[in-house]
């Protein structure tokens, strides 16, 4: 089963919290223009830590 | 390293892998980025072999983003997780014997300064707490005595991780391991202490739960050791994988043992370092 992590575009406020949580590199890209980030699901190994870290809960593991 | 040497010949664009690419178009090479460009650029580590949630992976990632100049860095690594990740680090690296990093470095450090006399080149040595607080702490503590101007990072992960899981000098005391089943006997060693007796000018404890701060120690350790002396990192890392833990809970868990009291940052200045770093952060 393949296991990434998604964003809710709604919910996001583009605080770049997840960034500096994530240990993988190059999986969350910030988009300046729309304050948001968007995620490179090949990269992501779904270990959560970024779940747990966002303030706003925009984050989800499915 | 000439930034130059990193571009592709005409006609092989094609053929490079696409992350190559990405490197040459949006590398942090001769850019002042720090950490809070995280996510606009490609970052100089590429997918590592570390086990999900690793917090290793998540400090030395935040470390090779706040290098001051990562295309005049060398990192001298040792073995141990650490050395996993370094083939996928785009700087100039090199794996040394277990234990014996800081040798290495004190010898590539000297011998760069002879070859550029008038550039400047970081010598980082990046290793885990076993090649650092056990077995090279000889090498380890004689370059701090013989004030070799280099950074010295250490990943504490409390464990030799990648080996099945056995008691660091780094453990905490009472810590059981797949391989120490009855827990460590003895508690765990004081590196930083250590360091600012043996005459570090700079030597700071951090942790990957607060990334700024992080970010600030290891520029700072970097700059100092140019400058004045020998300098030293300790960054507190969990490992999910030995201490049975859920890989989402690596930053939430440094957060409880800080509140526990089990881990707290630290920071020794020395006057000269003190009276730099105020020098150069007030033109910032």
């Amino acid at each position: 089963m393949y296991l990434s992590v998604r964003v809710d575009t709604e919910k996001c406020i583009g605080c770049k919290i997840c960034i500096t949580s994530c240990p993988e590199p190059n999986v969350f890209i910030f988009l300046p223009e729309q304050k948001l980030v968007e995620v490179n699901e090949s990269r992501c190994k779904a270990c959560g830590l970024c779940t747990t870290t966002c303030p706003k809960d925009a984050l989800s593991i499915s | 390293m000439k930034t130059g040497m990193l571009k592709i010949s005409p006609g092989f664009e094609e053929i490079m892998p696409p992350e190559y690419r990405e490197l040459v178009d949006n590398g942090p090479y001769g850019k002042d980025y720090g950490i809070g460009d995280l996510g606009s650029y490609k970052e100089l580590l590429e997918e590592h072999p570390l086990c999900a949630g690793c917090g290793l992976a998540l400090s030395l990632r935040l470390t090779l983003a706040s290098l001051p100049m990562p295309e005049d860095t060398v990192i001298v690594g040792s073995t141990g997780c650490s050395a996993l990740a370094f083939p996928q680090v785009a700087l100039h690296n090199i794996h040394s014997l277990f234990g014996n990093q800081n040798a290495v470095a004190s010898g590539l450090k000297r011998a760069l300064k002879l070859r550029f006399p008038e550039k400047e080149k970081d010598v980082v040595v990046i290793a885990g707490d076993g090649a650092t607080a056990d077995i090279g702490l000889d090498m380890v503590m004689q370059s701090w005595l013989r004030r070799e101007k280099i950074t010295t990072i250490m990943l504490d992960n409390e464990a030799y991780a990648n080996t099945g899981g056995q008691e660091s000098g780094m453990s905490m005391q009472g810590a059981v391991l797949n391989m120490a089943p009855t827990g460590k006997k003895f508690p765990k060693l004081s590196l930083p202490e250590i360091a600012h007796t043996c005459g570090c000018a700079y030597v700071a404890a951090a942790s990957p739960a607060k990334p700024k701060q992080l970010a600030k120690v290891v520029r700072r350790a970097i700059l100092v050791a140019r400058e004045i002396g020998p300098t030293y990192v300790q960054l507190y890392s969990p490992c999910p994988t030995n201490y049975k833990f859920n890989p989402k809970e690596t930053v939430s868990l440094i957060k409880q043992r800080e509140k526990d009291g089990l881990y707290q940052s630290k920071e020794y200045i020395s006057q000269e370092a003190q009276a730099f770093l105020e020098s150069i952060e007030v033109k910032k």
